[in-house]
């Protein structure tokens, strides 16, 4: 395999550089080249934070290149639409509908955009869009801070990653806290079953 | 990131550092591959002042060091890193010292004149820079400070090289008796890649000091002829950059177009020619001072054109030019002087590079970025942005509430480095003017001389011990009327919760004397110094306006932990929080959103409401609501 990029994208202490280093891990476990690149630093939280995983015995580039995502995981839609030009036709969209409205928003009392402009514009770039109710399957795993696991969870279960099922599991076992580790890989089955059942959505 | 911080920070288990399995892979980030390269190169001693993007060298380190037999420490700036680790080196003990790229303005008097007395134990200077200021208020190009200073400069492209480069560092600073610039960038250190151990070398703790005042007192007698010595190290060093392994041609290519690159452009370059289909020579340089001069003009001579890619300035494409004159006069050199092919500005990417290429050979590239672009714009227009923000919670809100509140936004208010910079953003806007750390205290002074105008600078606890005791001795000292308001959150907040001087623990989490912020104020010769809390905002806002009508320098701290530790502490100690509520008394009049903009505050349904996973309970919102609409209750 010459390349394959995943741009995850949200907010701040949503649990993405948590998500890119257990796909990193993932790829490095099964011998694979990767490259995991995170922006740290000026915001703790509430930022729009995005992070790039590039797997392939290509990589050299730590980031993505415009238009060559295979698969964008939107944490949040507005921070989804945001990298949309890292998306083709060929990507696959797979997005937490879970809203976290920027400040901006509050103050100049606009309105957060419809699910409905939001799909229509990521359909502009690709028709692969999987709509995923995280915070819901996180709650129900024990733990909101687990979303991440189940979005992880639930790109597995899409058939579309270059890593195995087990590897990924593997990594979220060594990667998190032994007292966290239960609620996460209940999220990441939680994730996993919600992609699975719905076989309509696989790519 | 630090093992003492697990259950906030859910980040790796950094033991995987200490493993002794030579060949192991390892997925890390660059600045963990750097501590890796530490524990390789048996280095003894890590000084380090914490910024982004080099903070996690420092505190991977800090969470294996009592592990590894090392001894590390949060210096209180950078200079002082470096002139601890200068005393370290010259009795024999390797060291290392890891900083930001401005940090190494701040070590600079020190490390110019530690070139001339050079180190007896391997002494390795890490610059990370930031291309695209993600994190950093300028984006200077350190490798200028190579050749400023005259000391040999390293540069990798990749977390391995990270590694690799922190252990040659060490022998090539023994061998020139030197210290070794390791000059890292943004993208190298917060990439994570596939890094295979070496072996470890046990460190060695405990060296000698040996008098000789000829080589180390650097007065104007021993100093000019050390600078000879300087200068000769010098060009022992250009010898070995002509053979080192890191200076090395990757491909040949057809002999038309040669490619030189060092750090990270040399990965945009890669993959920009294999996108453009070129069949290219690229030299990639990892020892980028001194310069492979003869490597790169037999490398001239082989090529029709020669195009210099780099991020940030010219520095490599000034000296292949230099280089050229001597070697291959007519060559042709595309880069960014005179006519740019590539940004001067901002990092590179392979989208610039792949641009820049094929203006220069005419190709076509695959992906037409111009429909990307009009399509892109046309989707995001009108998003709203989301700028970083003070976390809900966050007792700077507070503070800046309070003055704002007490001032009316009539005084002037010079701002520092750190999580309050943040403050200068509506509806807070305390922020008028930044430069460096330790300067808001200084600035507010000319600023006041000059105009008559109230001052109120703001500074953190931990820059407040970097840079700002100068200012406010000068303060004193010239009896300029400022008021220095001190948001002391007990931590080093936005680069990852280091301790500092105020916070009574070190770097290998052993306790330490407090060093108190007002006592520091009071011995500087402030006679009104008050420690307040900025959640008091009565109290607060008393004390402030006293400050302020005082006529003479002025120092306020608002003292209140971080909420991000606050709250990991809490969920630790399994203590609930109960989020704040929004009662009937509400009017919509929206003056907590215009006033606090906490994050946490949103609207919902036409209704001002709280986030409950986002609600900290600090109270702020509760208390200052002009219909008392928002209840907090315990927590």
């Amino acid at each position: 395999m010459d390349e394959f990029n995943i741009v995850l994208a949200g907010v701040g202490g949503q649990g993405i550089l948590l998500a890119s280093e257990i796909l990193g891990t993932a790829a490095v476990k099964e011998g694979l080249n990767v490259r995991v690149s995170e922006i740290h630093g000026m915001a703790q939280r509430g930022g729009a934070v995005v992070s790039n995983v590039r797997i392939g015995d290509k990589v050299l580039a730590p980031t993505v290149l415009e238009g060559k995502a295979d698969v964008l995981l939107g944490f949040e839609p507005l921070e989804t639409l945001r990298n949309l030009k890292f998306a083709s036709e060929k990507t696959l969209v797979l997005m937490n509908d879970e809203t976290v409205p920027p400040t901006e928003l509050m103050r100049t009392m606009k309105k957060y955009p419809s699910l409905n402009e939001i799909t229509e514009k990521i359909h502009r770039f690709t028709r692969k869009l999987i709509v995923v109710k995280a915070a819901d399957l996180a709650l129900k795993a024990g733990n909101i801070l687990t979303r991440n696991a189940a979005l992880i969870g639930a790109l597995a279960a899409t058939g579309n990653l270059p890593v195995k099922v087990e590897s990924l599991e593997e990594a979220l076992r060594e990667l998190v806290p032994a007292k966290y580790l239960e609620v996460n890989l209940k999220a990441f089955k939680l994730g996993f079953e919600a992609v699975g059942e719905n076989k309509s959505s696989r790519f | 990131m630090r093992l003492s911080n697990e259950g906030e920070n859910p980040l790796p288990n950094l033991r995987v550092l200490l493993s002794d399995e030579p060949r192991k892979r390892v997925l890390l980030l660059g600045n963990e591959a750097i501590a890796r390269g530490i524990l390789e190169a048996g280095i003894g001693v890590v000084t380090t002042y914490p910024g982004t993007p080099a903070s996690e060298i420092g505190d991977s380190v800090s969470a294996i060091a009592e592990e590894a037999g090392l001894y590390m420490e949060y210096s209180t700036n950078e200079m002082v890193a470096v002139e601890v680790a200068a005393g370290v080196v010259n009795c024999g003990v390797r060291a290392l010292t890891a900083m930001k790229h401005v940090g190494l303005n701040v070590a600079a008097d020190a490390v110019m004149t530690l070139a001339y007395i050079g180190v007896r134990g391997g002494y390795v200077i890490v610059t990370a820079d930031d291309p695209q200021c993600y994190s950093s208020q300028n984006e200077q190009d350190n490798r200028f400070y190579a050749l400023l200073s005259n000391l040999p400069c390293l540069e990798p492209s990749t977390p391995q090289e990270a590694k690799d480069m922190t252990v040659s560092a060490v022998e090539l600073s023994e061998e020139l008796g030197l210290p070794v610039l390791l000059r890292t960038t943004t993208r190298v250190n917060h990439t994570r890649g596939p890094v295979v151990y070496g072996n470890l070398t046990k460190p060695k703790l405990k060296g000698e000091f040996v008098r000789e005042p000829s080589r180390l007192v650097m007065v104007p007698a021993n100093a000019r002829p050390m600078h000879v010595k300087l200068l000769e190290k010098a060009e022992k060093a250009e010898e070995i950059s002509e053979k080192s392994p890191y200076n090395t041609v990757v491909c040949k290519g057809n002999g038309e177009l040669g490619i030189i690159c060092s750090g990270s452009a040399y990965n945009y370059a890669a993959e920009a020619t294999s996108l453009l289909g070129l069949d290219v020579g690229i030299l990639k340089l990892g020892m980028t001072h001194p310069l492979p001069e003869r490597m790169i003009g037999e490398f001239l001579k082989a090529y029709k054109k020669i195009v210099v890619v780099e991020e940030l300035e010219p520095y490599l494409e000034m000296n292949v030019k230099a280089i050229a004159k001597d070697y291959a006069p007519t060559v042709e050199i595309y880069g960014k002087m005179r006519r740019s092919y590539f940004p001067r500005k901002g990092e590179l990417s392979t989208r610039a590079v792949v641009t820049g290429l094929a203006e220069i050979t005419g190709k076509k590239p695959p992906i037409d970025f111009g429909e990307i672009d009009s399509k892109y714009a046309e989707a995001v227009k009108d998003l709203p942005s989301r700028p970083p923000i003070l976390c809900p919670g966050c007792p700077h809100r507070a503070s800046f509430y309070v003055i704002r509140k007490v001032t009316g936004g009539k005084a002037v208010y010079p701002t520092d480095i750190g999580c309050y910079a943040l403050g200068f953003a509506p509806p807070l806007s305390i922020g008028d003017i930044l430069i460096c750390m330790g300067s808001s205290v200084s600035t507010a002074q000319g600023i006041n001389k000059a105009t008559g105008v109230d001052t109120v600078a703001v500074v953190g606890d931990s820059t407040f011990f970097h840079a700002a005791i100068p200012g406010l001795v000068n303060a004193v000292y010239n009896n300029h009327k400022v008021t220095l308001a001190v948001l002391d959150n007990l931590t080093t907040a936005m680069t990852g919760h280091q301790p500092h001087p105020g916070t009574g623990t070190t770097g290998m989490h052993t306790t330490a004397t407090k060093v108190l912020i007002e006592k520091v104020a009071e011995g500087c010769g402030v006679k009104y110094v008050r420690v307040v809390n900025p959640f008091n905002i009565d109290e607060a806002s008393r004390v402030l306006k006293e400050a302020v009508q005082y006529p003479g320098p002025s120092v306020v701290v608002f003292r209140a932990p971080c909420t991000l530790m606050l709250m990991s502490e809490k969920r630790r100690k399994g203590i609930k929080t109960v989020p704040c509520r929004v009662t009937d008394r509400c009017t919509n009049c929206m003056a907590c959103i215009k006033l606090l903009g906490c994050p946490a505050i949103i609207i919902k349904d036409g209704k001002v409401s709280i986030d409950e996973t986002l609600c900290t309970a600090c109270g702020l919102c509760a208390s200052i609501c002009p219909y008392k609409a928002i209840e907090c209750g315990g927590s």
